[in-house]
């Protein structure tokens, strides 16, 4: 048989291997290991690898794109060498992005063309003020309203006293020069109301940073970015969970929480708190300036009207009462100092507009981020979070609902969830022979627990392999010590306490399998009333945009296996990241975003979900892996099929 | 065919104006799709699109009404096969058969129980509708008296049945101001029947035994200017009679064949024939024997029939008994949602162990949703224990929440004073396994 | 709708002198006009291995000089012209304790030997214990065609396998859902038994007691069935006895309201019609307990099926 000569990442060394050898193994013999989530089986297309040189026969490219393929990209598992070779072994962060199946959150970026004197509403003046003297006896505030009136032309400013407490001493000690912001915020009728935010001594430097916030408050975790309005730069991105947490998993447990003695400000505190420790930790993080929290003088914030309504310190206590009705969908414009948020006591605090008490600003600010109410593309938004909202629609129409979903896919109410941060399981494979599993993690260190795309993929890949039954019943007769009985029934371990970063062992539990199979189900529910409401079928939809908390990474094809998204083709989603905070941002910078997002306010049509029982039976038949109707999942039978899962008895 | 709602939406104006009462053109045009507005509510839909959305309205089943004194039964106004569809809407009215023949004292008697008939089903007061008067002895005189003799015991609606027209002409007058139905008006006798019935303004049954032949008695009636009427498809036995039922709502219902529509009656001699018309399509239901212990099944059988299935699945609230518990054992308690109690339920049944099982009405919702819409808190659990007696029937009194409601636990004691309340797990799996280590231990 | 036999003859490897087909339907119940109801809707009464704790003074009347025997009990039913039997095994025996499956095995054995009907046999419902005195049952009584219940969504592994190891059907309980009815036949198909040995339960409550619900999810299956489904075109087995004489009206004869009329009346009447309601809804088997409504509810179905090809 004929040897063939192989080079891998261009070292001078080639190996000698037989004719029919797979390039992994052929790796293994020059001393790299390629990764192999799914144990070579060609179920996972991580072992990608790029011939430079010479040809292979390839008995399968899944997950490659034809592009990839023209470029010499091919599964090392897969690939029979029957030449000479030269390979190229890529990092597995690049193998991500070529895979179709993958998504990484779409970076963010400063609105095209912006200028902050044109878009934004915070408004820098130098202002050199005219001396008083015996003749000109006009008092320091007359002297800045006359300022700003004659110099400015703003008829009306609103000074609040604690400002009128800094003109005097900022007058004097910038010896009459002066540096004044103004938010010029029109409201609701367009009428400009012009607010004083900050008035200090002296005339900075002309393209000193502006500081802002924008701020997605969610009922488990909280995001908070820092920009620069001068630039439209984001200089931290930072998150946190919210530490109402502890006073309820949901929002209807804060909503009970908040009519309690007390607990109404003890819920605002704590919001508040978390983000107070927010603006601290994005201050420290920004590199080329020295930020404190008081130079933060605007502050958007999307939320659910739950969470907006505690953010403010409003009893939400109708919320969650049939019919639903909140105390405000849009509340006004207020001052940091009112809710005892740590940036400048005068920034201004936009909470920005929502639809209904299940429908807020997170998704109002979501739907611009995502360009929905602007596409002519019949479009499903999703924005995962422990309430599901999600829109349907397009620049003609939108409807939207909410689905109690809980915080599963956000990591919380998961006996060994956490958030998608370093040491977080993010991806799960699973040997459909052994029923061993591959993972990997976040920081690619020792694992701690894992995120919500980790347990999709753990969900998925235990559907698969047959490790659980489609109603997500553990299947005990299957001969591996990973499956065992648990403090709260059966579970399967994902990672050996010897492999862990605290010792103990990380485990998915059937109560954690019912969480998922729960918040799936409800979120798949969504959609189909959502369709069915407007009787669009489903399959018609052009495209599928996903937000949420997901941390930056989410595979499409096992979040279509376990149906929690509908089996369209992979190429019409798209991962977005957290799209509420994005949308803050987007309003943050631009006026006239902030205007778009209370038209798709006015526009968004709510669908009450408990109104019938037509969500209830969408649910239940969600409930199953990947769902009861299975002609729904057309790729998900064959997947299942080409896999084969064992019979089981 | 129905519009969906974005096909409505197109033929609004899509000024999100909102003087319909509704936030945007689409949430209007999604009620209009379900039926639950009026199109006139918008004030700015051009005179073509009205053209276009006001098509199918007119309800395909008409409704009848038939009154007497302070009394009311209607039928018709139907617009599905099946319950789960939507829902049916008027329940069939019970009548019972009273004959000209039998002897005054038995009329009256027979009439006074029927009016006085009520029986309590959870909460609800059951009573039969009506009475039929049945000729038998096709005696106009006998007709008037029957008549009479059943007003003075009571007032609710009636139903005339004879075969020839001077009985009803005698029977008719004694009931101005009533609208009773008379009846049967067949292929020989449908021109007097239907003149009599225009004249004192009542209800007309038709009878046939196909569905033409209805369908040729109500044009006929109707060109005679009748509109009320009533459809008795004489089937030959209880398969042919399912089988006209079936086809007279279908044809009305998915053909639109006004014809047939209108409510149906049936005449039914036993069990099997009464279950039938109530589950499939009866309109009327006219039965010839007056005995509790059958009046009873067969008011909650319509009862249960004809809740509306878009409500949650429920159970029963009350108090259930799982392996034969003692007043010692413990009470468990959850919500009346089927799918909840199914599940409790299950758990405690295969655990072997005894356990009083507490439903308290929370409105069909399951524990979380319930709690979370205010429904299964600490007074409704209160009030639950309460009603079904647990301060007496239990000497030890042990309560058991679920864990998802493990805060109710300090109100609940509050309300519930002398009894030790235990927080249970969250899921009904963890059961058995709290039940074993901790309500057995102490 | 599927074609489902229970029971085996001696030639198919059974001991059965008579085998019920149900299933097969091709139109709503009873609607022969539009389509095929080859096979009428059978009627089963419930036995027990042992005299009933529980059970309502007016069954154990009934049955009172057979009730300590499963073997006579099973011959007074198929005198009383059950077209089948339901045997269900008792959790503790006659002396309080646990069956072993020896004694299931004999009770099933005897119950076979008084009559040559196809047979059901429940286990107690309790899960370990359904699972030791199936199996036992299951291969003590090999090619039977016995139907072996209840599978549960959350217990049906060990009797579907044993089931389909012995050639036995088996049953699938669900909580009256239409799509949990659908999950567990996917589930137990899953496994590899064949569609045509799955009779689905979709439970119903009694008249009074939810009797709507079951009403609307058969027919719901059914029209799922008609319309192609296949995991909803199973035959359904439905116990109105067990539901109807649960009831506080069945039960009780003292202490209720007088306008519910004569007890033992008014008691078959419930069990009567909680069948016959269902039986309108798409049921092809109902079990039963009182040999009076047996008797009501068969001249019923005789009556529905006698309709003949109507066609408007
Ligand atoms: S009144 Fe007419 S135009 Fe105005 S919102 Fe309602 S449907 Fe639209
Ligand atoms: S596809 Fe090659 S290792 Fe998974």
């Amino acid at each position: 048989m004929a040897n063939y000569k192989v080079t891998f990442n261009h070292k001078a060394e080639p190996v000698v291997v037989k004719s029919g050898t797979l390039i992994t193994e052929a790796a293994r013999l020059a001393g790299i290991e390629i990764n192999q989530p799914c144990g070579g089986q060609g179920r996972c297309g991580r072992c990608v690898v790029q011939v430079t040189e010479g040809k292979v026969r390839q008995r399968s490219t899944l997950r490659l794109s034809s592009e990839d393929i023209g470029l010499g990209y091919c599964l090392a598992c897969q690939s029979v060498i029957e030449g000479d070779l030269s390979v190229l072994v890529p990092e597995q962060e690049k193998v991500e992005r070529r895979l179709v199946t993958d998504r990484t959150a779409v970076e963010v970026e400063p609105l095209p063309g912006y200028s902050p004197e044109y878009h934004q509403s915070l408004r820098r003046y130098f202002l050199d003020i005219a001396q008083p003297n015996y003749e000109d006896q006009t008092d320091d505030l007359s002297r800045l309203q006359k300022h700003l009136r004659v110099a400015l032309g703003f008829e009306q400013v609103e000074i609040p006293v604690t400002l009128i407490k800094k003109i005097s001493s900022a007058f004097r000690e910038g010896n009459w020069q002066v540096t004044v912001y103004l938010d010029i915020s029109s409201g609701e009728d367009g009428i400009s109301l012009i607010r004083l935010v900050d008035i200090v001594p002296h005339h900075c430097e002309n393209d000193n940073p502006i500081w802002g916030a924008a701020i997605d408050i969610g009922t488990t975790t909280v995001t908070l970015w820092l920009v620069d309005l001068w630039t439209g730069f984001v200089h931290a991105q930072v998150s946190e969970y919210n530490a109402q947490i502890r006073r309820g998993e949901d929002v209807i447990s804060r909503i009970i929480y908040a009519d309690k003695e007390g607990g109404l400000q003890e819920l605002q505190q704590l919001i508040v708190g978390t983000i107070n420790q927010l603006v601290e930790l994005a201050c420290k993080r920004v590199k080329d300036y020295t930020v404190t929290p008081e130079q933060i003088l605007k502050v958007t914030v999307a939320a659910n009207t739950t969470m907006m309504h505690l953010f403010l310190g409003v009893p939400p206590s109708y919320i969650r009462l049939a019919p639903f009705i909140p105390t405000f969908n849009q509340a006004p414009l207020v001052r940091a100092q009112e809710i005892g948020l740590h940036v400048n006591p005068n920034a201004i605090v936009d909470c920005l507009p929502g639809v209904a008490s299940y429908v807020g600003a997170d998704i109002t600010a979501g739907v611009l981020s995502a360009g929905v109410d602007d596409t002519d593309k019949l479009t499903l938004f999703l924005d995962v979070g422990t309430n599901g909202e999600m829109v349907l629609g397009s620049k003609e129409w939108l409807v939207t609902c909410a689905c109690s979903a809980g915080p599963a896919f956000e990591g919380a109410g998961v006996r060994d969830g956490m958030r998608a941060t370093t040491g977080a399981i993010e991806e799960v494979w699973i040997h459909s022979e052994t029923y061993e599993p591959t993972y990997r993690v976040i920081g690619g260190g020792k694992p701690h627990g894992i995120c919500g795309s980790g347990l999709i993929s753990l969900l998925a890949e235990l559907f698969m392999t047959g490790v659980i039954d489609k109603a997500g019943n553990l299947n005990t007769s299957l001969s591996t010590p990973r499956i065992r009985e648990g403090e709260h029934g059966m579970e399967y371990v994902v990672a050996w306490g010897k492999e862990t970063v605290h010792g103990r062992d990380i485990a998915i539990t059937r109560v954690d399998i019912d969480n998922l199979l729960r918040a799936k189900a409800a979120i798949y529910a969504g959609f189909i009333v959502l369709a069915q409401s407007v009787g669009v079928p489903l399959e018609e939809t052009e495209q599928v945009l996903i937000g949420g908390s997901f941390g930056k990474y989410l595979n499409i094809e096992k979040s279509i296996q376990i149906g929690l998204l509908p089996d369209l083709p992979w190429e019409k989603f798209n991962f977005l990241g957290n799209t509420a905070v994005k949308g803050a941002y987007f309003a943050l910078l631009s006026q006239e975003n902030r205007e778009r997002i209370r038209e798709i306010a006015s526009k968004m049509t709510y669908i009450e979900l408990s109104a019938d029982n037509t969500f209830y039976e969408a649910f239940m038949s969600a409930m199953f892996l990947p769902h009861t109707d299975i002609n729904r999942f057309p790729s998900v039978m064959e997947a299942i099929q080409s896999v084969k899962v064992p019979i089981q008895s | 065919m129905a519009l969906s709602g974005i096909q409505i939406y197109k033929l609004l104006p899509q000024t999100n104006c909102k003087e319909c009462g509704f936030p945007t053109c689409l949430a209007f045009a999604m009620k209009l799709a379900a039926k639950q507005v009026e199109l006139s509510a918008c004030p700015y839909v051009s005179e073509e699109s009205k053209a276009q959305l006001e098509e199918s309205s007119a309800p395909p089943i008409r409704l009848i009404t038939l009154k007497s004194d302070g009394y009311e039964v209607k039928a018709g106004n139907e617009v599905v096969m099946y319950r789960h569809e939507k829902t049916f809407y008027n329940k069939p009215g019970l009548f019972v058969k009273i004959k000209t023949s039998a002897p005054e004292g038995d009329v009256k008697t027979l009439a006074q129980r029927i009016q006085e008939y009520r029986v309590n089903y959870v909460g609800i007061e059951l009573e039969v509708d009506g009475i039929a008067v049945e000729d038998d002895a096709n005696n106009p005189e006998r007709m008037k008296a029957t008549i009479n003799a059943v007003r003075s015991m009571s007032k609710k609606p009636l139903m005339l049945f004879s075969r020839s027209a001077s009985s009803l002409e005698a029977g008719l007058p004694q009931l101005s101001g009533e609208t009773p139905l008379i009846g049967c008006a067949d292929s020989e006798n449908w021109e007097k029947y239907a003149e009599l019935a225009k004249q004192s303004k009542t209800a007309l049954a038709v009878i046939a035994d196909s569905v033409d032949g209805l369908a040729e008695l109500t044009e006929k009636a109707k060109s005679k200017g009748v509109e009320d009427l009533v459809l008795v498809p004489e089937g030959k036995n209880l398969g042919h009679e399912l089988i006209l039922q079936t086809q007279i709502r279908r044809l009305a219902l998915k053909a639109n064949y006004r014809a047939v529509g209108y409510p149906t009656l049936v005449f039914c001699q036993n069990q099997a024939q009464m279950a039938q018309s109530i589950a499939k399509y009866a309109g009327f239901i006219v039965i010839d024997q007056f005995a509790e212990e059958l009046i009873y099944p067969l008011l909650v059988l319509r009862q249960n029939i004809y809740t509306d299935p878009q409500k949650p699945i429920q159970v029963q609230p009350g108090l259930y008994e799982i392996n034969n518990p003692q007043p010692t054992d413990p009470v468990l308690v959850t919500t009346n949602f089927s799918i909840t109690y199914f599940s409790v339920a299950n758990e405690v049944e295969g655990s072997g162990l005894p356990a009083h099982l507490l439903v308290a009405d929370a409105e069909g919702m399951s524990v979380l949703t319930a709690w979370a819409a205010g429904k299964f808190d600490a007074e409704r659990i209160a009030k639950a224990v309460k009603a079904a007696n647990l301060d007496e029937k239990m000497t030890r009194k042990r309560l058991v929440l679920p864990g998802a409601v493990a805060v109710l636990s300090g109100e609940v004691e509050a309300e519930l004073p002398g009894w030790e309340i235990r927080v249970g797990p969250r899921e009904a799996v963890d059961i058995p396994k709290f039940y074993k280590q901790v309500l057995l231990v102490n | 709708m599927r074609t489902i036999t229970l029971g085996a003859l001696p030639a198919e490897g059974g001991t059965r002198k008579r085998v019920v087909t149900v299933g097969g339907e091709t139109a709503m119940p009873f609607m022969r006009f539009e389509g095929e109801i080859p096979n009428p809707p059978v009627v089963a009464i419930e036995i027990k291995d042992r005299k009933p704790e529980d059970w309502s003074p007016l069954l154990i009347e009934t049955w009172e000089d057979v009730i300590d025997d499963p073997a006579k009990w099973a011959a007074a039913a198929e005198a009383a012209g059950a077209d089948l039997i339901v045997l269900a095994l008792s959790l503790p025996n006659r002396n309080g304790e646990p069956t072993t499956p020896d004694e299931a095995v004999a009770s099933v054995k005897a119950v076979l030997s008084a009559t040559g009907l196809p047979l059901i046999v429940f286990g107690p419902g309790q899960a370990e214990a359904d699972n030791t005195l199936l199996v036992a049952v299951s291969e003590a009584t090999k090619g039977e065609r016995l139907a072996l219940g209840i599978c549960e969504d959350k217990n049906y592994r060990t009797i579907v396998a044993t089931a389909m190891a012995n050639g036995h059907l088996v049953t699938a309980r669900t909580p009256m859902d239409v799509n949990l009815a659908k999950q567990l036949n996917i589930l137990i198909s899953d496994m590899g038994l064949p569609l045509d040995r799955i009779l689905m339960d979709p439970t119903t409550g009694a008249l009074g007691y939810g009797i709507e619900y079951g009403f609307s999810v058969m027919e719901r299956l059914r029209l799922a069935a008609l319309q192609g489904d296949k995991m909803t075109q199973l035959p359904m087995i439905v116990t109105p006895g067990f539901e109807a004489w649960k009831a506080k009206e069945s039960k009780v004869g003292e202490g209720v309201p007088k306008a519910w009329g004569d007890w033992l009346n008014r008691a078959i009447n419930w069990e009567t019609l909680t069948a016959m309601t269902l039986v309108e809804s798409g049921a092809d088997i109902v079990v039963l307990r009182h040999p009076e409504s047996l008797k009501r509810v068969k001249s019923a179905i005789d009556e529905l099926m006698a309709a003949k090809a109507f066609v408007s």
